[in-house]
């Protein structure tokens, strides 16, 4: 038997918002954690990248747990972003 | 500095290709329509292009000050790379909230005008973002009595009117 892994759309909502955001889309990945309330997505970007994902004033970063929210409210889930430090 | 022409074509396209694919995995019931310009009441800040969005999810993206909308609007002039000084060409709106607002900004932005130019003394407004604060300025721009400047650092950061001939 063979186990299809579909592709999460959350994280993948994330990965597009990343890979847009960077000059490396090669350098990001994410990985999501599963909790009881919570799913945690945890954002890797290139050290030069982190600015991009960030944000003047954390804006960008902020925009994508808005985000993250709404699609909170659409799939009944708590979503959190974490953005990891390379 | 002259305002270059946008290719407004390949600006559409890429707007389309990652508004769609966000609001498709978000799953969000959200359309839009990208229209050229900013409609008569949107003539103060005169965008090139603006992002009208319509749905069910419409009273989301409107919830606690267009949040979302804003967010949206934000991502997608920073994954389209947009220089900070083309970001008031791009307009982000829904049940023209954005309009009305700016039609807000605009009338308190004359209110106070006119009460500094009476009583000599500055008016300070609450922080606002750069894109309301432009509106604000922009108001004044050709108000004689009056001039205005932005004040305070990151999310204090604030328009100030003075009487024309008291700016410190």
């Amino acid at each position: 038997m063979t186990t299809e892994s579909k592709i999460d759309p959350i994280v993948e909502m994330v990965e597009l918002i990343a890979k847009a955001l960077v000059d490396n889309p090669e350098g990001v990945s994410v990985k999501s954690v599963d909790g009881d309330q919570v799913r945690v997505l945890e954002l890797s970007v290139d050290q030069a990248d982190l600015g991009k994902v960030i944000g003047k004033k954390g804006r960008t970063a902020k925009s994508i747990r808005i985000l993250l929210g709404a699609a909170g409210v659409k799939h009944n889930k708590r979503f959190s972003l974490e953005i990891l430090e390379p | 500095m002259p305002v270059q022409p946008w290719n407004l074509d390949k600006i559409i396209d890429d707007i389309d290709e990652f508004l769609d694919a966000v609001l498709d995995t978000a799953g969000l019931d959200l359309d839009y329509e990208i229209r050229e310009g900013g409609g008569d009441s949107a003539e103060l800040i005169s965008p090139d292009l603006t992002v009208d969005f319509s749905g069910d999810d419409l009273p989301q993206l409107l919830d606690r000050h267009a949040e979302l909308l804003l967010a949206l609007e934000h991502l997608t002039l920073e994954a389209l790379k947009i220089s900070h000084d083309d970001r008031y060409r791009l307009l982000f709106d829904a049940d023209d909230y954005r309009v009305a607002r700016i039609e807000e900004l605009r009338m308190s932005a004359e209110a106070a005008a006119e009460k500094v130019a009476k009583s000599g003394r500055p008016f300070h407004f609450q922080p606002m973002t750069s894109r309301e604060r432009r509106i604000l300025h922009l108001t004044l721009r050709d108000n004689k009595e009056v001039m205005t400047t932005s004040e305070g650092m990151a999310y204090g950061r604030h328009t100030v009117i003075y009487k024309a001939d008291k700016k410190p």
